[in-house]
């Protein structure tokens, strides 16, 4: 380690030791501190990301931080600095290796709900696409929040020294922000507005605010829920009666993948560092898909869908509802393709009926059909 | 004329276009990814692998099917497809319909993304947008040509 009190550096004796108000005055900074000291990160071509000055000590993440301060990771910290009250207090609680890069990624990646979407191009639809599209838009805006209060539920508690969790958590919320922005727009800006909110999806967003560690509450939304969610985004392929809504989804889609990829791989850092929490997660996700189960089949929500995917209500049940299933499907799939990802196989466990929605564990496995393909 | 589209010199015609507009693509963000763009036809298939770094397509090379096995994800279709694909986006200039890649990739039967590894097919949907404007730049290079 470098350090500052350097003998070849000025001492500066001269310097005064009181304040023109008598108050005492400090200068160890100054004369040296213990902290790492002349490391000199290399901007990389973009800039200077918060990789390229994870460098030296500063780039070391404890496993378990010895404090419980807001001292900065890596500063020269009192022994009286107060302790914040952290309960997240190993790395395995909050960690991910992607951390860093989903930050930069969330940073660099923000778009604007007001300026980035084409409002003016909005067509006037029959009356009972609007009416599904304001149906769903009504249900994303109340679900989009709990994907920013679940992390400021917890942020509080997490210990400084994670603070790139922290920090891409925060870009998590900001995301949701405009999601939650960008539905509510779209319900009042093409006629219509605000539909039906109904007990249903409550049941889900209680049961992921009320997760009793954040690694169960981290499966039940990064992984579970925001999974879903995703896949909804990436149908708006077919959901979406206009390009207008088609950019909505797509601009939601890339953030929502960044906030599954971060809960991907906190579970999998959680499960290869303690493999006891394992358990616990499964615990969560065995509820957790019941609910959100419960969730998709709502009667509100299936309708809105399956209208949506018909392109009206008259195709609703021989073009709707298929596609609808195969939605439901590929969430399935993905989800599970993720849990093997992040090491907490599910399919020896799960309860979704993986045979009446035709999903093929061995393929979920990762038989790689797709690398095979790639390669073929 | 640009190069027909099953061609290296015609992806290296799309980056440089790509990396000539960094101010365009500001907008859509930084991308990490590495891609591989398969394409069936009569005689062997084409596998071109696309690295994207920050705002700029960093790499364009042709690859075999061992190294096309690790990039994050493969976008494989039938050169038919592709050339659909691409007539759409040269007509419109840019893709619409069901000729964007999102729309391409999520129904599978022309053109369809695919990978072993979860995260790495994420990332499709993670730099979706790069990857539109990436193609969308042969509508330009059509006009410059
Ligand atoms: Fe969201
Ligand atoms: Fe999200």
């Amino acid at each position: 380690m470098t350090v500052t009190d350097d003998a070849d550096r000025p001492a500066y004796d001269e310097l005064p030791s009181e304040s023109p108000l008598g108050a005492p005055l400090d200068w160890a900074w100054l004369r040296g501190a213990k902290s790492e000291w002349g490391i000199h990160p290399k901007p990389s071509p973009r800039g200077l990301t918060m990789l390229d000055i994870a460098v030296g000590t500063y780039g070391d993440i404890p496993e378990h931080p010895p404090r419980r301060s807001m001292a900065p990771r890596g500063a020269d910290v009192d022994d009286d600095v107060v302790d914040m009250g952290y309960i997240l207090n190993s790395k395995t609680d909050v960690w991910a290796e992607n951390t860093r890069e989903l930050y930069e990624e969330a940073v660099a990646r923000q778009w604007s709900a007001t300026r980035d979407i084409p409002w003016g191009e909005l067509q006037e639809l029959p009356d009972d696409v609007e009416h599904a599209v304001c149906q769903l838009c009504t249900l994303l805006t109340e679900v989009e929040m709990i994907a920013a209060d679940l992390p400021a539920k917890w942020m509080w508690r997490m210990n400084h020294d994670f603070i790139e969790a922290k920090m891409f958590l925060c870009t998590q919320i900001m995301d949701e922000a405009r999601h939650a922005e960008v539905f509510r727009k779209r319900a009042l800006a093409n006629g219509g507005g605000l539909l039906l909110s109904r007990g249903g999806p409550t049941s889900l967003l209680r049961t992921i605010i009320e997760a009793k560690t954040y690694t169960q509450a981290s499966a039940l939304l990064h992984l579970l829920g925001e999974g879903f969610v995703l896949d909804i985004f990436r149908m708006g392929e077919l959901i979406a009666p206009t390009d207008v809504e088609k950019r909505i989804f797509r601009m939601c889609m890339q953030d929502e993948a960044r906030h599954v990829a971060y809960g991907t791989m906190h579970l999998r850092y959680a499960v290869e560092n303690d493999p006891d929490v394992a358990e616990e997660i499964h615990a969560a996700l065995d509820h957790g898909e019941q609910v959100l189960i419960d969730f998709g089949t709502a009667p509100d929500v299936s309708t809105a869908l399956a209208l949506l995917l018909a392109g009206g209500a008259e195709h609703v049940e021989d073009k709707g509802f298929p596609l609808a299933l195969e939605l439901t499907k590929k969430q399935f799939t993905s989800y599970l393709a993720r849990c093997e990802r992040a090491g907490i196989s599910r399919l020896e466990r799960t309860t979704v009926p993986l045979d009446l929605l035709g999903i093929d564990p061995e393929q979920v496995r990762g038989a790689a059909p797709a690398a095979q393909g790639a390669q073929s | 004329m640009s190069p027909a589209i099953d061609t290296v010199a015609f992806f290296d015609a799309l980056s440089d276009e790509m990396n000539a507009s960094t101010e365009r693509l500001r907008i859509v963000g930084d991308a990490d990814m590495t891609a591989v763009v398969v394409m069936h036809r009569p005689g062997g298939d084409l596998r071109v692998r696309l690295v994207f770094e920050g705002l700029i397509c960093a790499g364009v090379a042709e690859v075999g099917a061992e190294e096309a096995g690790h990039a994050d994800f493969a976008l494989v279709g039938d050169l038919a497809d592709w050339q659909g694909m691409f007539d759409d986006i040269v007509a419109n200039g840019r893709a619409t319909g069901l000729w964007t890649i999102n729309s391409l990739a999520l129904l599978g039967d022309r053109i369809s993304c695919q990978g072993d590894d979860p995260m790495g097919l994420d990332k499709f949907s993670r730099f979706n947008q790069t990857l539109q404007e990436f193609f969308d730049g042969a509508a330009r290079i059509a006009v410059a040509a």
